[in-house]
């Protein structure tokens, strides 16, 4: 960590929020995985289109006990849709 | 300095001689006026003033000099501990995920890139070249790793984000970072990167023409005495329920 004071421009790397996932040894969610990267692929790697599918995989994990059970909203999934920075700002 | 020394020694000696030929009122007396010199008294109050006032000057400046090279640790200690300064802080804020609203008119495209120590033996890819990610979303992400040899082989992992300024608004919300990470022999994985990039990255005017952002992973072997370099509250998580 000193030696980071004297380099200011160094990265710090921070410790993720809910901590590393377990790994997925015998490929549980692998088709969840695969319906994703698919979804990915068809629409030129946009997210916010591939949204559903990224929450049946993370839902998978939480039911195979890959990861911690939260409410969605926490994980950025709401339940109704939030009003977006240009809603708000109208 | 052997000279000083030298010179000194005698001077006790002296000193030590004078004192022992004479009896004992006559010796202090004697060391009190020895003790300006051979000057008059105010005089030598005086000469006694102006370097007693040097030595708090001089005493001061040192003081002052050491202040300043210790503050920069100190400042960082500070800053590490109240993430004051533009430093990440330290906890995030998972009320912050729930509230945070997605921005539209900025579309960040995040690149994977994955890398591995000279010794690792895992091949170790990311899923997808690039996303296109809005700030304010949380994101899912991939790679993966296989372990083509005949034997568990036990990885770690640490990450960097390109530019260096963005980095404070990449927060991850669980990755597979900073753990030992086990493969069994011929066993393949998908590691999944769940991350999401801060709203207030629009406000950030050194990241204004920012539209790229590179998250570069790197797996090292987890040998018996390997030290990575951590962040110290870096902590390992049970993720199981």
């Amino acid at each position: 960590m000193t030696s980071q004071i004297y380099n200011q421009k160094k990265f710090i790397p921070t410790a993720p929020e809910k901590g590393s996932f377990p790994l997925d040894h015998e490929s549980l969610c692998k088709k969840h995985f695969l319906i994703y990267a698919s979804c990915l692929r068809r629409n030129d790697n946009d997210n916010s289109k591939c949204r559903a599918e990224a929450k049946e995989y993370l839902g998978c994990r939480m039911e195979n006990n890959l990861m911690e059970k939260t409410e969605w909203a926490k994980l950025g999934f709401p339940e109704k849709e939030q009003p977006t920075v240009k809603e708000q700002q109208q | 300095m052997l000279r000083t020394f030298g010179s000194l020694r005698m001077h006790c000696q002296q000193v030590l001689k004078q004192t022992n030929k004479q009896p004992l009122t006559t010796r202090t007396c004697r060391k009190q006026s020895t003790l300006g010199g051979n000057r008059s008294d105010p005089d030598a109050a005086r000469k006694l003033r102006s370097k007693s006032t040097l030595y708090y000057i001089t005493a001061g400046g040192v003081l002052i000099v050491g202040f300043s090279y210790a503050a920069v640790p100190l400042y960082s200690i500070f800053c590490q501990a109240y993430s004051y300064g533009g430093t990440t802080s330290q906890g995030h804020d998972t009320e912050k995920v729930e509230h945070m609203v997605k921005v539209n008119d900025r579309v960040l495209k995040i690149r994977f890139n994955a890398d591995i120590g000279s010794s690792m033996r895992w091949n170790f890819k990311p899923q997808q070249y690039e996303i296109k990610v809005a700030p304010g979303e949380t994101a899912l992400a991939f790679y993966t790793a296989k372990n083509p040899t005949d034997k568990p082989v036990v990885g770690i992992s640490t990450y960097n984000v390109i530019p260096f300024e963005a980095g404070a608004y990449f927060n991850k919300i669980q990755c597979f970072c900073f753990e030992e990470q086990m493969l069994n022999p011929h066993e393949e994985v998908d590691m999944p990167v769940f991350f999401y990039i801060d709203p207030e990255i629009t406000q950030d005017p050194a990241l204004e023409y920012c539209d790229t952002i590179t998250l570069s992973y790197t797996f090292f072997e987890a040998k018996e005495g390997l030290k990575l370099n951590f962040p110290t509250y870096a902590k390992p998580h049970a993720a199981s329920a």
